[in-house]
């Protein structure tokens, strides 16, 4: 029970970060005391106390910690969000509720997922459609084209893509090097080119699509995805190699990608063009020093997009950079946990499906984080569970969900 | 998948160094780029903090409202400057994107200040919707003499200062080719491209040469160290012409014969001046010129001048010694400094501190501080400055300024005119006067430039003469 002790101690830090967040957003209110934001809280903090309850009463064999983590990671994003945008802050909070929701939806109503294993080319038909449907459909925001509009709800089809995507790999190499033990590599091998066949086109569309983010997040999963089902990294050297191979065509070919190397390589000679996010943005974090200017006393508005891609910056500018690397650190931690549950999955389908969700959620970090500060060319892509987005936010606690029943199934087993 | 937990570790250790890089990058960013990036001009930040305070407004003399800021939004501000472009260079402008210039610059701190203690600073828990406003500039300007002026300047280019000689009180201060700083983004490209610069303020940063308005100085030396200069006289043909080499001529190749003190200074005549320069000597033309607050800084209320120059020559350059004498070779003087020259005149000698602000206010336009008229000097003796008056009232009375005279009001004043070395052509002299009024009891001292005006006796001094029948009527 020492883990429960524990728990119920993060979990009480959570609740005590969520009220200081939103008591500093009551008395910051512009014209009274803002009442939304005590109301917010307090919602807040009953559904991340109602999902911990569920889990921990009802499946309690499974990773606690995945929860608990990504509701802290929730609660700065709301309480961010609601200091830039209250009214976003809102929609947020029903995704994040939405989301909460689908996590127990599927840890309560998914059977085994070792059965679904068998839906190959099924996942593999949805990765081809979600992948092409931005190339057909969409308008272009941002520059990217990338997000498409149903029924006035719009959403961005490479998020889910990301979903089956994993699926898709998930099956396809889970039976790797089983029939052909013994066998030469070449053989072996063969395994392998139907996936990265779909593995490509995925990604030919998505620098289409002028979506260089998902592109780079989607060959981080696959690179990994593979070397685990395969222990070779010879192949992670050859998927390498290509992506260099892709990147430079891309390059030469598209005048999206040049700009985004260009304006990468000296933010500051174009900020008054494409370098202006990046330029905003690192001085939003310079601005804050180590503590932050405090939550309501920075100028995070300042930089574009600053409630969905940039929301990095604004919390390193307001919170300080210590809550920036703090972040970080939580997001590793929860890539940690993740990692955890395929170790105690005895089914390849499982495991790989654990990595290949755990990934994309770290892959997604480091590639946005990496932008928002310089460090790699900027491409947008949100900050899972802390950006304004709603399809980002269902798809990863739909994900966390998979692997919160991977551990549950894996645990259960012992 | 038999090494299964080992690539997964494997893995983990790779994302593990990712996620330290990352943290080192931007630890890194943080050490040693951050000032740079905080003090780029991309930072907005300071703009949007200084727009937490609404600007305090400026006034005329009269509490008249000149400029007026307006919200827009929270952190944007609108000023308004009611007078346009007939104030521009002396108010100056605030403008996010391209500054801050005169007064506005000067008086920022106090424009920005909205009298608030230290404490409130904490002022989210106490939720006063009420504006926060600057404090207010009281000006010493007239608005209706600066307007006059404005307009009287016509298409010229040129400056006019018009000054109160007891206390160094600007009435008027303009400079011509001007601006709208109400149009000032919208305009910005072609004002600061335009080789006329409309954003220089000519008052105090134009330097020209004086031409004859500098013989005030002269004689004010030659009083001064020469004992009983006033009686002499000496023959003027038309030009000065020492060891053999001709230094200058009179105006026009006029000739005076012989001209004694008086008349050489109202006639303006050269030669009479130049050989007063050579028997002065460089250093002490210089020494009195510097009394004057040649080649050095001018304390002001609101204003920044630039230094006029008063060159040293070697006692053998004596063209460039002469020439000096009446206000040539590398003399050259801001339109502030020569209206300093006449009111020192007019103020018996002694040389008022110029002020443009004589008090701050509250945001409600409570008197907050009087700024007191300060005397820079005793630059010249009374005595010395009485015969000075009486001189320049004789240009205007019977000498090249009678173009200045009016029927009610004894003007005096000294004409110049300028001549200046244009690269390409020869072009027309800069007229100027300088003058004050009424001889009696001088209530304004003015300098006027106009460049490239052609004599000083004509544009320049009606120029003068409206300007002194509009504030003494």
């Amino acid at each position: 029970m020492e883990s429960l002790k524990e728990e119920r101690k993060l979990l009480r830090y959570t609740y005590l970060l969520c009220i200081v967040l939103f008591l500093n957003m009551y008395f910051i209110g512009k014209d009274s005391f803002d009442n939304g934001a005590l109301i917010m809280g307090a919602v807040i903090c009953l559904i991340f106390a109602y999902s911990h309850f569920i889990i921990r009463r009802f499946f309690p064999d499974g990773d606690k910690y995945i929860l608990l983590f990504s509701n802290v990671l929730a609660v700065i994003g709301l309480g961010m969000l609601y200091r830039l945008n209250s009214p976003n802050a809102l929609k947020q909070l029903i995704m994040y509720a939405i989301g909460i929701a689908i996590f127990i939806l599927v840890v309560v109503l998914f059977p085994s997922l070792i059965k679904f294993g068998k839906y190959k080319y099924f996942y593999m038909i949805c990765t081809i459609i979600l992948m092409a449907l931005g190339s057909l459909l969409a308008k272009p925001t941002y520059g990217a084209r990338n997000w498409i509009s149903i029924a006035g709800f719009t959403f961005q089809p490479s998020e889910f893509a990301k979903l089956s995507l994993v699926a898709y790999l998930a099956a396809a190499l889970q039976n790797y090097g089983r029939d052909t033990q013994g066998k030469s590599e070449i053989i072996k091998a063969k395994a392998l080119i139907e996936p990265g066949i779909v593995v490509m086109v995925s990604l030919g569309f998505m620098v289409i699509q002028k979506d260089l983010g998902s592109a780079l997040l989607f060959f981080a999963i696959s690179i990994t995805m593979v070397y685990i089902a395969t222990s070779n990294f010879k192949y992670v050297l050859l998927c390498l190699g290509l992506f260099i191979i892709g990147g430079f065509i891309s390059y030469k070919l598209y005048g999206h990608v040049r700009v985004r190397f260009m304006t990468w390589s000296d933010p500051w000679k174009y900020a008054t063009s494409g370098g202006n996010q990046v330029v905003q943005s690192l001085i939003s974090i310079a601005s804050g020093h180590l503590f932050g200017t405090g939550v309501g006393l920075g100028y995070p508005k300042l930089v574009p997009v600053v409630d969905s891609d940039f929301i990095f910056a604004a919390i390193c500018e307001e919170m300080g950079l210590l809550m920036g690397f703090a972040m970080l650190i939580l997001y590793f931690l929860l890539f940690y946990r993740c990692m955890r549950v395929p170790v105690y999955s005895k089914d390849n389908f499982t495991r790989l499906l654990a990595v290949g969700y755990s990934t994309m959620i770290a892959a997604q970090v480091l590639v946005i984080v990496g932008g928002v500060v310089g460090a790699i060319p900027l491409t947008g892509i949100t900050l899972p569970l802390v950006s304004y987005g709603g399809s980002s936010m269902i798809i990863t606690f739909f994900s966390l969900g998979i692997l919160q029943k991977i551990s549950e199934d894996g645990q259960s087993y012992e | 998948m038999n090494d299964f937990v080992n690539n997964i570790k494997k893995v983990m250790l790779v994302f593990l160094i990712l996620f330290i890089a990352l943290i080192s990058y931007i630890t890194y960013l943080y050490m040693f780029k951050s000032e740079t990036a905080v003090a780029s001009s991309y930072n907005q930040r300071l703009w949007a903090e200084r727009n937490k305070v609404l600007r305090g407004t400026i006034y005329d003399k009269d509490m008249t409202a000149l400029t007026k800021s307006t919200r827009i939004s929270q952190t944007s501000q609108k000023l308004q400057y009611y007078q346009g472009a007939a104030f521009a260079h002396t108010i100056g402008y605030m403008d996010p994107r391209y500054g801050l210039s005169g007064l506005e610059k000067k008086y920022d701190a106090e424009l920005m200040d909205d009298g608030d203690s230290s404490l409130s600073k904490f002022a989210f828990f106490s939720k006063d919707n009420e504006e926060k406003v600057g404090k207010g500039l009281r000006t010493t300007l007239d608005s209706e003499l600066q307007k006059k002026a404005y307009n009287l300047l016509g298409n010229h280019r040129g400056s006019i200062v018009a000054m109160n000689p007891k206390t160094g009180e600007i009435l008027a201060m303009v400079s011509k080719p001007s601006y709208d700083p109400n149009y000032l983004s919208r305009d910005w490209k072609s004002v600061n491209s335009n080789k006329d610069m409309p954003l220089l303020n000519r008052a105090v940063s134009g330097l020209y040469p004086p031409g004859s308005t500098f013989k005030t100085i002269t004689a004010a030396s030659a009083l001064k160290n020469i004992p009983n200069v006033y009686n002499s006289s000496i023959n003027d043909n038309g030009s000065l012409v020492v060891n053999g080499t001709r230094l200058l001529g009179d105006f026009q190749g006029e000739s005076f014969g012989n001209i004694g003190f008086k008349s050489a200074y109202m006639h303006s005549s050269n030669v009479f001046f130049g050989s007063l320069g050579l028997d002065l000597g460089n250093k002490e033309l210089k020494n009195t010129a510097e009394a004057f607050y040649f080649n050095k800084h001018t304390p002001t209320i609101g204003l920044t001048i630039e230094n006029s120059v008063f060159p040293s020559y070697k006692s053998n350059e004596k063209g460039n010694i002469a020439q000096s004498a009446i206000g040539q070779a590398g003399v050259l003087v801001t339109p502030m400094e020569m209206a300093l020259v006449a009111s020192t005149v007019a103020n018996d000698g002694i040389m008022m501190q110029p002020m443009l602000v004589k008090e701050i206010l509250s945001s409600k336009g409570k008197s907050l501080e009087k700024l007191q008229p300060k005397q820079l000097g005793q630059v010249m003796t009374k005595e010395n400055a009485t015969t000075m008056k009486s001189l320049m009232r004789s240009v205007v009375s019977g000498g090249t300024g009678k173009g200045a005279a009016l029927s009610n009001i004894l003007v005096s004043g000294k004409t110049g005119t300028a001549d200046h070395v244009e690269a390409s052509k020869q072009e027309a002299p800069h007229a100027w006067f300088t003058g004050f009024a009424p001889y009696d009891d001088p209530q304004i001292a003015i300098a006027v430039i106009v460049e490239e005006g052609g004599q000083g006796g004509q544009l320049a001094a009606t120029i003068t003469r409206e300007l002194i029948r509009t504030y003494l009527k």
